[in-house]
């Protein structure tokens, strides 16, 4: 879990080379990016939805904010945040994936979310924005697949502005046992297979599942948190466990 | 257990806002109000419920902990007494409801509402078609008024029954002459227990 112990990292499962992670990570949402929506709701059985409108109910957005959504992917949370902010605000959509962000870009386009939206391709490590530039900073489903989470965080502290929050949607540890089993049964047996079906790629699923069991747990992500300089740090589970809001403040 | 109200709330809040479309007026009503907040506490329910105005609409949150310009204590069985401005006074003296902030906001948030003036006829013509439309609203708009006359007329039997034939219950004026001398006795003990209560001291 720990990201800088040494020059190997986990990719799932495996163990990869620091510099090969990002390529590899790459090329998973390469692959899934056209059916990237179609599976999270398959996947959730649509809860999806309700986590990320839940993650908008508690970044406490206004009329005029400035957004970051990091990791957008094809753009859920940032359609939201561009009604809220309204034509005095911005939102913009980051991805370091080109597949994903064009699939993003697309939705939206088509959906008529436009003109307080902007879209950049960057890296979550070294955002490429000005120190103190957003009011809000989210990242759903996304920090699990960055390379260096703490160099991340840090990069994110420092975009962030003062009395500004950091929301952090992901997979997390189940807290009862029962539906721990459960999960890793679905997520081994039955989701590449779901994969394998709908978006004609299973290996892709199956590091889907590992990358989650790979990822820290909710004590682990909060103190990784409070490390990088958040303040007021603290998480709430959903679904019991199986994924976790993490909120920090930067004051 | 967090998830579980964001679902109805969710659904309410497309259904209002589809529904303040749909009113050509609704975008000036929203201007009024836009960007003011207002928070419900329902002792019932374990959770707080915080509606957002916009000039685009609402937004219903289950989860928002900020501040709010009004914020609402009360149970569910007040809710409808909260349409009367002249239950607040009586309802707050009972610690049934507590209002913290402007208590004008809730009522203006009802009106956006009860203000609505959609014209249904259009929209069921939008997707069945004109004629269709026309005959389903003249068949509604039948019904309920012979609904209505129907209701009326047994309200009026069931009144005649239960207040001259059978005298079961008091008349609309013996009950309103009763409420006014309650509320004089009412006075009157506040007044003993307001005097009683100086002598003591």
């Amino acid at each position: 879990m720990n990201d800088r112990k040494d020059d190997s990292i986990d990719f799932g499962y495996q163990k990869v080379a620091r510099s090969e992670k990002k390529n590899l990570v790459a090329n998973v949402f390469q692959s899934v990016a056209a059916k990237y929506d179609v599976m999270n709701d398959l996947m959730s059985f649509g809860i999806h939805r309700l986590w990320k409108r839940y993650t908008i109910d508690c970044s406490g957005v206004r009329k005029g904010m400035k957004v970051l959504d990091i990791a957008g992917g094809t753009g859920d949370l940032t359609a939201q945040f561009s009604r809220r902010v309204g034509p005095e605000g911005e939102v913009v959509l980051a991805d370091i994936n080109d597949a994903m962000l064009k699939v993003g870009r697309d939705k939206l386009r088509d959906r008529g979310v436009v003109g307080n939206v902007r879209y950049v391709q960057a890296d979550a490590e070294e955002l490429p924005f000005d120190d103190n530039s957003f009011d809000i900073i989210t990242i759903a489903f996304g920090l699990r697949n960055v390379t260096d989470k703490d160099k991340a965080l840090c990069s994110m502290l420092r975009v962030l502005k003062p009395g500004g929050r950091l929301l952090i949607l992901e997979f997390s540890k189940p807290v009862s046992a029962t539906l721990n089993q459960a999960y890793d049964f679905y997520s081994f047996n039955i989701l590449p297979k779901m994969g394998q079906v709908v978006a004609n790629d299973a290996d892709s699923y199956q590091y889907l599942a590992e990358s989650i069991r790979m990822h820290p747990d909710q004590e682990t992500l909060k103190s990784m948190m409070e490390t990088a300089g958040y303040e007021k740090v603290d998480y709430q589970n959903m679904t019991g466990g199986v994924v976790a809001l993490h909120r920090g403040y930067k004051f | 257990m967090r998830l579980l109200p964001l679902l109805p709330t969710v659904l309410f809040e497309k259904l209002a806002n589809s529904l303040l479309k749909k009113d050509a007026q609704s975008p000036e009503r929203l201007r009024r109000l836009a960007g003011k907040r207002i928070r419900l506490k329902l002792k019932e329910l374990p959770f707080t419920t915080t509606v957002s105005v916009d000039d685009a609409g609402i937004y219903i949150s289950t989860a928002d902990s900020d501040d709010v310009d009004c914020c609402i204590s009360t149970e569910l069985g007040v809710l409808p007494e909260l349409q009367d401005t002249a239950n607040l006074t009586r309802l707050i003296k009972a610690d049934q409801l507590d209002i913290d902030g402007d208590p004008m906001l809730a009522q203006q948030l009802v009106g956006l509402f009860k203000s609505l003036d959609v014209d249904w006829e259009a929209e069921l013509a939008n997707t069945l078609g004109d004629a269709p439309a026309h005959w389903l609203m003249t068949l509604w708009r039948k019904s309920r008024s012979h609904v209505e006359k129907r209701l009326e007329e047994s309200k009026r039997w069931f009144k005649g029954v239960v207040t001259d034939e059978k005298q079961l219950l008091p008349t609309r004026e013996e009950f309103n002459e009763f409420k006014d001398n309650m509320q004089q006795l009412r006075a009157k003990v506040e007044r003993l227990q307001r005097q009683f209560g100086e002598r003591k001291s």
